[in-house]
């Protein structure tokens, strides 16, 4: 079987959701097929700017082609377009407007794909221009692997097209998929909740980090981008107040690169961007993971705090995260500074309640997130669709030109609020949504 | 803070998060959620607020208001009247500026704009901190004035408790001090001889008080052992208030053993740890 895995930006140091997520999933899968990653020159996600030379390299063994972005995305224009699909009335034309400058365009990995003799092309990301463009190319072929959050995009008219017409869909959470259904009506579509595992180390070393960054205290860790749209912003705010209540509570480690200023806090520790060796050791030696975000498809630091042994913290806005906790029943959850301190202040002095929710987060990793979980869960889906192989499968086609330029798309935000909300509690992998779904009234 | 008690091996996160909220609910005394503090916030403010002090519609007007002419923004440069994705009309509209530029002169239209997109950052960068403290203002506001509210309700049962006690306080002394019959009031001890029958009555617990009196002070004469002479002192006024003194302190030492024996608690020290009780 020969895939090939097309995402944004690819490389052992990029380390975004997506992007992680396709490397570790073509790392994986390569022990079962022929997997060539086809991707941009781009470094930056901001930008797309070409930073990398195009052309085959190798990366930790995989084959990966590199094709140069056509033009680097301008914000201003990008933020116009946004603004008119997101906000007002629009047209299909303005949605098309809109993708193309989102990026990362480049026609000649469009045309690669295309034509090269590939059984199945996994897509990651739905929002971007190459998932969108092959999707409609080779819809035959086309597995997507959407890592959506809950954003106005999702309702953008341009990709229910695309979300019905792929072969099969890869969700991330259960959360992912309802949401998914509910603004595409792609019911009919194969799909499974699959996620991805992540290279936890079978042994860790808590006390090495500890000596090394001269950690002395207990603390709670938060890994990833420090950034308002992480939810930062108020967790620093929360802590603070938290700090000043509890003067022996448990200090706050910080992991990644910082796009806002860290405030300056005795008990906050900010350690910059680690290695994988590093960050896996802070993970074993704190007490919890704090997962701030209001929007996540799926956390894989929060798998990895499960897969460590740790409960994790989460922000209950955010309805995936929130449903991992429900379901793993390995973490809890906060929704007001009242609900952080007390769930904060319950993990950190009730040793018994932090074992088990501990314990829970194994199992639940152990289950769920398991490599060969997932790699079978993309076998069999590859077997399903090959068996079910429908010739002249297409994606509806564009309306005409007059009528693309129709403004009668609602604004995206409109739209999303309908969809409806909160986390699906089902406890299996890959149960109907229709029989499983529990809201909170 | 919240305790709860893992009893099985199996937990309910649900549960867990219902303990909580109903834990933070019992500590905040009304039964108000952040959802409900900011509802009366912004609608029933008038009911806590002086209404000629904040308009009761402030925060909902001033978030209209906002939403409403919040104007897009965007960098205005030299390039972005001509500016284009597309090559093509790109080279044309750079080939064709200096004609344009023949029949009026756009540079004072593009100084103007780029310094009204500049005000506008400004404008935009600092109208979100405007309205966080106003927000936040209005929303401590009404907490506060709800505590008041509920504080106020707390002082009057209270003082209205402590008249009830005043009285009944008044009229219980009133039965005791003249009821005919009753205890003879306290006289002053003359001499050993008259406070005989009155120690004979309360032997043991003079025998106690004075062998806890003799392991208390040091040996100065041999006159110590014997309890009659050790009470002598006592008949001078001098005496008796000394041993009033000493008395009076002994039963209420005594007292408090008593009653912390029979209860069980500590006799002394904080009732929870440090931790608890300066965070709590």
């Amino acid at each position: 079987m020969k895939l090939a895995v097309v995402v944004q930006r690819y490389g052992a140091d990029i380390n975004g959701g997506a992007e992680l997520h396709a490397r570790y999933i073509a790392e994986r899968l390569a022990r079962h097929a022929d997997v060539e990653v086809v991707t941009t020159c781009a470094r930056d996600y901001v930008s797309w700017r070409n930073e990398l030379p195009p052309g085959l390299e190798q990366v930790n063994g995989i084959p990966v082609r590199r094709f140069r972005v056509r033009r680097e995305r301008d914000p201003n224009v990008f933020g116009r377009h946004s603004r008119q699909v997101f906000e007002r009335a629009h047209s299909i034309a303005d949605e098309l407007a809109w993708l193309d400058s989102e990026g990362p365009a480049s026609d000649e990995l469009l045309d690669y794909v295309s034509g090269a003799p590939f059984d199945f092309v996994l897509l990651f990301s739905y929002r971007y221009y190459h998932s969108w463009h092959l999707a409609r190319r080779i819809p035959e072929k086309a597995v997507l692997v959407p890592t959506a959050e809950r954003d106005p995009a999702i309702t953008l008219a341009i990709f229910g097209p695309v979300f019905r017409g792929v072969r099969a869909v890869m969700y991330n959470s259960h959360e992912e998929r309802e949401m998914i259904q509910a603004a595409t009506s792609n019911h009919r579509v194969p799909g499974v909740v699959v996620g991805v595992g992540s290279n936890v180390p079978s042994k860790t070393q808590p006390l090495r980090f500890r000596q090394r960054f001269n950690m002395n205290r207990r603390f709670a860790i938060y890994i990833g981008r420090i950034d308002e749209n992480k939810g930062c912003d108020e967790l620093f705010n929360y802590f603070h107040r938290y700090a000043a209540t509890f003067p022996r509570g448990l200090d706050l480690v910080l992991v990644g690169s910082a796009v806002m200023p860290v405030p300056a806090h005795p008990r906050i520790h900010h350690l910059g961007f680690l290695g994988d060796e590093d960050k896996f050791d802070a993970l074993a030696a704190s007490d919890l993971l704090i997962m701030p975000s209001y929007f996540e498809s799926l956390s894989m630091v929060a798998l990895e705090a499960w897969a460590l042994g740790r409960p994790v913290l989460a922000n209950g806005r955010c309805d995936v995260l929130k449903g991992q906790c429900l379901r793993s029943n390995a973490g809890l959850f906060y929704e007001s500074y009242e609900e952080f301190a007390e769930t904060l202040y319950a993990l950190e002095s009730n040793g018994p309640l932090h074992a088990r929710l501990g314990l829970n987060g194994r199992e639940y990793f152990a289950r769920h997130y398991a490599w060969p979980v997932i790699e079978r869960k993309y076998l069999d889906m590859f077997a399903r669709v090959s068996a079910s192989r429908e010739e002249g499968q297409s994606v509806e086609t564009l309306p005409n030109w007059w009528s693309r330029r129709r403004s009668d798309q609602p604004p995206a935000t409109e739209l999303l609020r309908a969809i409806p909300s909160g986390p699906a509690t089902t406890p299996a992998a890959d149960i109907s949504p229709a029989l499983d779904r529990r809201r909170p009234a | 803070m919240t305790d709860i008690n893992i009893r099985s091996d199996s937990i309910d996160v649900e549960q867990i998060m219902r303990q909580i909220r109903a834990r933070i609910r019992e500590k905040r005394g009304v039964d108000y959620t952040e959802e409900e503090i900011r509802e009366l916030a912004a609608v029933k403010l008038e009911k806590f607020l002086d209404p000629r002090g904040v308009r009761s519609d402030l925060l909902e007007q001033f978030r209209r208001k906002r939403e409403a002419t919040l104007p897009p923004n965007f960098a205005f440069e030299e390039s972005t009247l001509f500016e284009t994705h597309r090559p093509f009309l790109r080279f044309m509209r750079r080939l064709l500026r200096p004609i344009l530029k023949l029949f009026f002169n756009p540079n004072p239209l593009i100084e103007a704009l780029h310094i009204q997109s500049k005000l506008n950052a400004q404008h935009a960068a600092l109208e979100p901190l405007y309205y966080e403290v106003l927000h936040n203002l209005v929303l401590e506001l009404t907490r506060t004035g709800i505590e008041v509210k509920n504080l106020k309700m707390r002082v009057e049962s209270m003082s209205s408790r402590l008249d009830f006690d005043e009285r009944r306080a008044r009229a219980l002394e009133g039965v005791v001090v003249y009821r005919p019959g009753a205890a003879t009031p306290l006289q002053p001890p003359s001499g050993p001889s008259e406070a005989k029958p009155h120690a004979e009555s309360t032997e043991t617990q003079e025998r106690r008080r004075r062998r806890r009196r003799r392991g208390r002070r040091r040996p100065l004469d041999g006159t110590q052992g014997r309890p009659s002479e050790a009470r002598e002192p006592r008949s001078t006024p001098h005496g008796q208030e000394s041993a009033r003194r000493e008395g009076g302190a002994g039963d209420q030492g005594e007292a408090r053993q008593d009653v912390s024996r029979d209860t069980g608690a500590p006799p002394t020290g904080n009732p929870g740890n440090g931790d608890a009780s300066g965070e709590s």
